[in-house]
């Protein structure tokens, strides 16, 4: 398959004119009949005893449908290791604990009543950073565990554990032994429409939920457990997605907001609404995890990586959500990035009274590869070697297993390297004193799902309808990365018709199969793996039933021909018994025959085809259904061992920088990026995701960190939480695509949402410190860091 | 207090009885319909509710109501043309993948619309500048200013 | 959303009648701060008294200074045909401050009022001597822009009193200012920002005015450091000694956006590169 007619080529996505025209519909433009307003009274305390809640005053407010607290509605448990509350009862672990929730006729009345509830609290010391939540005898953020045991740590008993080959054997072997230890602030999606939902029972108790999450059918299973808590034991939630204003990691996980606004539904019989204000968003939706890395990598003579020890403690905040499993992706590189056989790796998740934390882009992968490559810049310095060099010295290579048991089908690698060297002008470096300096970082990322769950599949229904549309029907959630334009390109190539017919259904979990969710990078590798294996299914049917129909519609297009024009003389072609199923093909919507005379009226409209096919008796209609489940394993994290995910993304970025060594204000002149992408299914699409990753590397980069003292965050707004504009986006980016042709790609891509910020901040870090040989260890690099960096190494020089 | 105010909409004159402590984008999202201007931040920081009164760019949520008596407001719902089409400003965004969630993207296009309307031939600094006030969390703007260069370009070309 | 009455006076005497009535009313010009101040739940007034209505604040005149009516907005000092010549400082200012959506509906006068530390117009109109007409019903007074300011948000305003227009006289041929702004991006509230003009008679200064923003409670005159240039013929050692007094008599504090001692930092810097580019002797 190389002669494409969608794949490869620039198209605009499906629903870009919609969203042009202001006509998408987010969930804030989402209404519904006889809809309430829901909000939240959170806590004023990172950590407290509730010793009494009042809630008369808002009780008593015209307009306020219902008040809820714990103590009059249903215990909802949730969570990765279900140790949250929906609404909590006798103890408030962070402050965007949710105490007590209201209904109201409008926003504006819901949020007076929230402020009519008055909560007496006793204040209890807080845990602010994992080092003080694991000294002895610190306070306990949970007592219990959730099957009701007394804990006697905060350690988040989750363990991400992996040893391979001999570790003492690798330290002995290495000549060149480099150590450091590496941080990276919580920072948050700020995805542009803020989080929301709605939830509506209908009058047999069955709910629905407009969610604005990544995972409906894991947020159905969620929520039917939340209904059987709530007495609706067999009762179903159905979830449907509406266009979302960008995801990120951010819907990852159900949120307590979406069981308040069920249980307030519920409670009213009203629809009712809740959205977070960005001011909410800020302080109440999980962030990425802050991250320590330390992390020590030894090297023989040659440069050739002998060992590599890593261990991250992770703050994980009160409680854990699936962003709990962050290092079993750290995993990933620290074990499979360049090729090394002694590996120790261990992570350790702390509860403390911060805000917890959730999933985003990159899952770990930005966090964990801040260190091991900047390190490894410094281990090459150390050896004396090129970290060009290095890395090409110690580069992954196809068709091997890693001490993870990562088995990498396609690695484009070495190409990724070579690409950005030249594009850099690598080998010719500034002068020092001009302040100017070259860096570069890689990554490795699932590029082929990831099986995080028991399963790691998606399913995905084709319906064709008697005017030669195909209606698609898949569980994947497309936030804005553009999974819609490809999976319209996919179908349209593997079936055969104009990507013009393919119709993308609204992801619903009443209508859609299932699907894990979109994450990880998977969605368009999932999707589209699917629609191949669904249209094959389809066009197999197709081909087969027309056998008997080509030839009786064919006919009759001769006829009409022949009325026409009587002289036309058609070719000597037995059209019956060239209708064989192996012989037809469809293309554009058209079915022929392979390889028959290029006639017009052997060319039939797939629309005929079908309306023949349905309209007589014992009429057929082509449906066609499919369950891809990729070819990965879960991997046991204790162990640290399992081939996660079908295929790895590997690339490489590069930067040129320059340093105000007066302000410490670092200027981009350049970035390249070079990623091994499997095969470009869209340019434009691709590019976008590059390039919109990018500027989030380069926010994690330099500007965005959520600060928080004593847990309460202090900059929940964009004046103070800054994310690159279009200003701080002015350089030139070049971006190369590495097209190493996966064999279990769908027609050879692998998945690329993520990969595009992993390596953005060491390849700044690198290229800093080749202007002026200072090391950032502590992302965001800040100026005053820098500055402050410079100071020190002036005092050491002096 | 409620108070009636009066003004165009997209060329149409509207009547709108309003809570005086409310801003234009709440009376546009709310009572007139119009969510198409979107709320992403309610501070002036994400210029997803910009709209054009008076021929010039605003933030709908920092525009107080009550002061667009007798202006001129467009919104992203003005500038569809007849028959279902986009005008040039949306048609060039969708061209160029300016657009992934699609949320900033009528504030991000309101934006260039200020801008080319008085400026015919911007340089990139100055679209950068226009476009300053409007944050994307998706794009990385790569595709955002090429496609607002493109526009620059087609409008002239019709002109 | 706090709720408010919203009044829109058509005249000041209207404006200040209303303020009568309703003293816990706040005048409001162009609104970015204030409505802000009223979301995020810092500010709850009963009534908003619009000041955009009243033709007579908003315009620019010109003739030998200027009067700049306290509404005009900061695009309009951008826009205006004349006002970039003959006071380039100001229009510079006024492009750096928020964004084109903001800079629509602030006004300088709001911005003044606001009286912010990090007041953008403050900056270049401390360095141009401007004065302040300060209005009630009852009294008119002008008085110069550095002794408006009294703290973070608290100006020399009387409670009826209204800011009416900046009064500026012409500057002298050999003046030559400069605006400088540091963020931590583009589009940010300054972390440090400096105004600096200088009149040069050949090598000598005659006069120095030095404006720093964002390192102390108020915009601040750098009254020190004006005074050891003033009279002096410039070297690299003065501007050195001017950098080192700068850093001195700024106040800074730490805060989210940056350390104190960074802010120092960067006054120093910003007073060299400011010298240096009035002097010609390097591009900013």
């Amino acid at each position: 398959m190389t002669n494409f007619h969608y794949i490869g080529k620039e198209a605009s996505r499906p629903d870009g004119p919609d969203k042009a025209a202001g006509k998408a519909v987010y969930i804030q433009d989402l209404q519904r009949p006889g809809m309430l307003y829901g909000k939240i009274k959170f806590s004023d305390f990172p950590h407290a005893r509730i010793k009494h809640i009042d809630t008369s005053k808002a009780e008593r407010l015209t307009g306020v449908r219902a008040v809820i607290t714990a103590t009059n509605t249903p215990e909802i448990r949730l969570g990765f290791l279900r140790d949250n509350f929906a609404l909590k009862k006798d103890k408030v672990r962070q402050y965007r604990d949710e105490i007590a929730a209201v209904a109201a006729i409008d926003p504006e009345i819901a949020e007076e009543a929230i402020e009519l509830i008055k909560v007496e609290y006793e204040p209890l010391p807080g845990l602010f950073s994992p080092h003080e939540a694991m000294k002895e005898g610190a306070p306990l953020v949970h007592e219990r565990d959730p099957q009701g045991n007394s804990r006697t740590d905060n350690l988040v008993p989750l363990q991400f554990h992996h040893e391979s080959g001999d570790l003492e054997a690798g330290k002995r072997a290495a000549k060149h032994v480099v150590e450091g230890t590496f941080t990276t602030p919580m920072v948050q999606q700020c995805c542009m429409g803020t989080a929301g939902c709605i939830a509506e029972f209908d009058m047999n108790s069955n709910l629905t939920v407009w969610a604005k999450t990544q995972i409906p059918f894991l947020a159905q299973r969620d929520f039917n457990r939340a209904l059987s808590d709530m007495g609706l034991a067999g009762k179903n939630a159905r979830v449907i997605v509406p266009t979302l204003g960008g995801g990120f990691g951010s819907g990852l996980d159900t949120h307590c907001y979406e069981y308040i606004a069920i249980l307030l539904a519920f409670r009213t019989g009203y629809p009712v609404k809740i959205v977070y204000t960005r001011a909410e968003e800020f302080a109440n939706l999980s962030p990425r995890q802050s991250s320590t890395t330390k992390i020590i990598q030894g090297c023989d003579q040659n440069g050739k990586l002998t060992f590599r020890h890593v261990e991250v403690l992770q703050d994980n905040g009160a409680y854990t959500s699936w962003g709990a499993t962050y290092p079993s992706v750290m995993m990933m590189p620290a074990t499979s990035l360049y090729r090394i056989s002694n590996v120790y790796f261990n992570a350790q998740l702390v509860y403390t009274n911060n805000t917890y934390c959730q999933a985003m882009r990159g899952y770990g992968n930005p966090e964990f590869t801040w260190a091991l490559e900047s390190n490894l810049d410094e281990l090459a310095e150390e050896a004396g070697i090129d970290p060009f060099d290095f890395r090409m010295l110690n580069s992954n290579k196809p068709n091997e297993t890693t001490p993870m048991g990562l088995k990498i089908s396609t690695c484009g690698l070495k190409e990724c390297l070579e690409t950005v060297a030249q594009k850099l002008n690598w080998k010719k470096r500034y002068k020092k004193g001009k302040h100017r300096g070259k860096g570069l970082a890689s990554l490795i990322h699932v590029g082929g799902g990831a099986r995080i769950y028991r399963s790691d599949a998606s399913g995905l229904i084709l319906k064709l309808d008697d005017f030669g549309n195909v209606n698609v029907y898949h569980g994947g959630v497309e936030m804005g990365q553009g999974l819609h334009s490809v999976l319209t390109m996919a179908v349209a190539e593997a079936l055969g018709v104009s990507s013009k017919r393919v119709l993308i259904n609204p992801t619903d979990t009443g209508t859609c199969p299932w699907d894990v969710g979109t994450h990880a990078s998977r969605g368009a590798f999932m999707a589209c793996n699917a629609a191949i294996l669904a249209a094959n299914k389809l066009r197999d049917k197709i081909f087969g039933l027309a056998e008997v129909f080509y030839p009786q519609e064919v006919e009759k297009n001769l006829k009409k021909l022949k009325k026409k024009n009587p002289n036309y003389k058609p070719p000597d072609f037995d059209v019956i018994k060239a209708a064989r199923r192996e012989n037809f093909e469809l293309q554009d919507g058209f079915i022929f025959i392979k390889d028959g005379p290029q006639e017009s009226w052997l060319r039939l409209e797939l629309a005929r085809l079908l309306r023949a096919i349905h309209f007589r008796n014992q009429g057929q209609m082509f449906t066609t259904e499919v369950f891809y489940d990729p070819p990965n394993e879960l991997p046991d994290f204790k162990k640290g061992f399992g081939n996660i995910s079908a295929t790895y993304a590997f690339g490489t970025q590069g930067a040129e920088v320059e340093v105000d060594t007066e302000t410490g204000e670092v200027k981009i002149l350049k970035m390249v990026a070079a990623h091994d992408v499997g095969k470009v299914l869209n340019p434009q699409a691709l590019k976008g995701q590059m390039y919109g990753a990018i500027a989030q590397g380069i926010g994690y980069a330099f500007y965005e960190e959520l600060l928080s003292k004593q847990g309460k965050i202090l900059n929940p707004n964009f004046r103070d939480y800054k994310i690159p504009r279009v200003y701080e986006m002015n350089f030139p980016i070049e971006l190369e695509f590495i097209e190493s042709n996966d064999k279990f790609g769908p027609f050879g891509a692998k998945g690329v949402a993520e990969p595009g910020l992993v390596p953005t901040a060491p390849a700044i870090a690198n290229a800093i410190y080749d202007a002026i040989g200072v090391r950032i260890h502590d992302l965001p690099i800040t100026p005053d860091k820098v500055l402050a960096a410079l100071k020190k190494l002036k005092q050491t020089k002096d | 207090m409620k108070k009636e105010i009066s003004f165009t909409l997209n060329g149409s004159e509207v009547t709108v009885t309003i809570d005086e402590h409310l801003c234009l984008i709440d009376i546009l999202r709310g009572p007139l319909g119009q969510t198409g201007t979107n709320e992403g931040c309610r501070e002036g920081e994400c210029g997803a509710c910009t709209v054009i009164v008076d021929g010039q760019a605003v933030n709908s949520c920092l525009y107080p109501a009550f002061e667009v008596e007798g202006k001129n407001v467009i919104t992203i719902e003005g500038l569809q043309e007849p028959n279902n089409k986009l005008s040039v400003f949306q048609q060039a965004f969708v061209d160029h993948g300016a657009i992934q969630c699609g949320f900033c993207t009528p504030g991000m296009i309101m934006s260039a619309k200020a801008l080319l309307d008085t400026n015919q031939n911007p340089t990139e600094d100055e679209i950068r500048d226009a476009l300053l006030g409007n944050l994307c969390r998706c794009t990385g703007y790569v595709q955002i200013v090429e496609a607002v260069k493109q526009a620059a370009v087609q409008l002239k070309n019709k002109k | 959303m706090k709720r408010f009455n919203y009044y829109k006076p058509r005249s000041l005497d209207e404006a200040w009648e209303l303020k009568e009535k309703i003293p816990d009313a706040l005048f409001i010009a162009g609104g970015t701060d204030i409505l802000v101040g009223i979301k995020n739940g810092e500010l709850y007034p009963p009534a908003l008294i619009s000041l955009r209505s009243i033709p007579e604040l908003n315009s620019i005149k010109i003739n030998g200074g200027a009067h700049i009516g306290a509404l005009t907005t900061i695009s309009d000092l951008i826009h205006h045909p004349a006002l970039y010549n003959i006071y380039p400082v100001l229009v510079e200012a006024a492009k750096r401050l928020g964004s084109v959506q903001i800079r629509n509906v602030a006004t300088i006068g709001g911005n003044l009022c606001n009286c912010s530390p990090c007041a953008d117009m403050a900056l270049p109109l401390l360095v141009l001597d401007a004065k302040v007409r300060l209005q009630t019903a009852k009294k008119n007074r002008e008085i110069p822009i550095d002794e408006f300011f009294k703290g973070p948000g608290e100006t020399n305003l009387t409670p009826n009193e209204i800011l009416t227009g900046i009064v500026l006289e012409s500057p002298r041929k050999s003046a030559k200012a400069i605006f400088l702004k540091k963020g931590r991006v583009r589009m940010d509230l300054a972390i440090a920002s400096l105004a600096a003009l200088m009149e040069m008679e050949g090598e000598k200064c005659q006069k120095a005015r030095l404006a720093a923003g964002s390192v102390a409670p108020v915009p601040l005159r750098l009254f020190k450091v004006e005074a050891q240039l003033e009279g002096t013929t410039i070297t690299d050692k003065l501007v050195a000694e001017a950098q080192q007094l700068a850093a001195e008599s700024v106040a800074p504090i730490t805060d989210i956006r940056a350390t104190k001692e960074y802010r120092r930092q960067i006054v120093s810097v910003l007073v060299k590169r400011a010298l240096k580019n009035i002097l010609g002797w390097s591009q900013a």
